[in-house]
């Protein structure tokens, strides 16, 4: 099991979850009006090399999580990578 | 003050009323949000133009109120001393704007506290129906008043000089220039442009946008200072 740090450890540490991140990432795709195949096949891809880097660690930050992840999406969906990397800091 | 002149003035509140961007990032994460969960293009369309709905109400609202409050102190017109303080009031919020509108982090992170950009966002998360997105383009301008308050000033007490049959079109005037970014980005996003685009503009002109807004503010102010406080006072004598 992985934990998850988040925000600093201002909230609980959760477990990782893999549908969770694929489902983060699936908004980020949709919200750039990616077609719903390509929608699936990325966010698999994406999550793919995630779990790949994650083999090999036992505890993570949220930060850490999100930047990996739009490392990872930025090769297949440059749009989507943008928006999902700066989503927090929007406003 | 003339009419023409207190027209500009309003346009000129309205424009810098515009350049402020709490409603814009607000808007971008609702459309944002509403897209990535797979809404139909009527509902997303449906969330946004409540959203600017409820902007352009408050805006009129606010409008409203400190014109009512300069007609109930001042009638038709303020006292050089009310127009000196609001041109200190835009002055400082310049300044202002200048140092912090936006944080110095990368994307377009504004001035609001942290725990309130948490909770806009949560909320902005949790939007489903026009209701809800309507009250949060009220809260928008609501939670922006600190800057938004120097052009409301301004505006508003132009807005009490103007001839009567004048006052609606300048009140209509300033709502509809004040949400001009809220309606080309729900026109954008419904002609099907994409957020990502819309934002990396955002991101790429944030610092522009600030310069402007602040040395807007400045000039406003100047100009008011001179045609409100010192051509009154050189008219009496008093220079």
């Amino acid at each position: 099991m992985i934990d998850v740090v988040k925000r600093g450890g201002k909230r609980p540490t959760e477990s990782y979850e893999r549908a969770k991140l694929e489902q983060s990432i699936r908004s980020a795709l949709r919200s750039v009006k990616t077609p719903d195949g390509q929608t699936e096949d990325t966010a698999h891809a994406v999550c793919d090399i995630v779990d790949q880097w994650l083999a090999s660690r036992h505890e993570i930050t949220s930060e850490d999580l999100r930047r990996k992840a739009s490392e990872a999406l930025h090769p297949l969906h440059p749009e989507a990578a943008f928006i999902y990397k700066n989503y927090k800091i929007i406003m | 003050m003339n009419a023409i002149t207190l027209i500009a003035i309003i346009a000129l509140a309205a424009l810098i009323h515009a350049s402020f961007q709490l409603g814009v990032s607000m808007l971008t994460l609702l459309s944002g949000h509403a897209l990535g969960t797979k809404a139909r293009h009527r509902k997303v369309m449906n969330l946004m133009s409540s959203f600017t709905l409820g902007a352009m109400v408050m805006t009129a609202l606010l409008l409203s109120t400190v014109a009512y409050l300069a007609f109930a102190f001042y009638g038709t017109f303020p006292s050089p001393l009310a127009w000196a303080i609001a041109c200190g009031i835009m002055g400082g919020i310049g300044v202002a704007v200048w140092i912090f509108y936006y944080r110095s982090s990368t994307g377009t992170a504004l001035w609001i506290p942290r725990p309130l950009a948490h909770m806009l966002h949560y909320r902005i998360k949790s939007t489903e129906y026009a209701a809800e997105a309507f009250s949060l383009g009220l809260t928008g301008v609501l939670a922006e008043i600190v800057f938004i308050i120097a052009p409301l000033l301004a505006a508003g007490f132009s807005l009490v000089q103007l001839p009567h049959y004048l006052q609606p079109v300048g009140m209509i005037m300033y709502v509809l220039i004040a949400t001009t970014p809220l309606l080309v980005i729900t026109t954008l996003i419904g002609g099907g442009h994409r957020i990502s685009r819309i934002q990396k503009w955002r991101e790429n002109n944030k610092r522009f946008m600030q310069v402007a807004a602040g040395s807007a503010l400045f000039v406003l102010g100047f100009f008011i200072y001179v045609n409100a406080v010192l051509a009154p006072m050189w008219l009496q004598g008093a220079l």
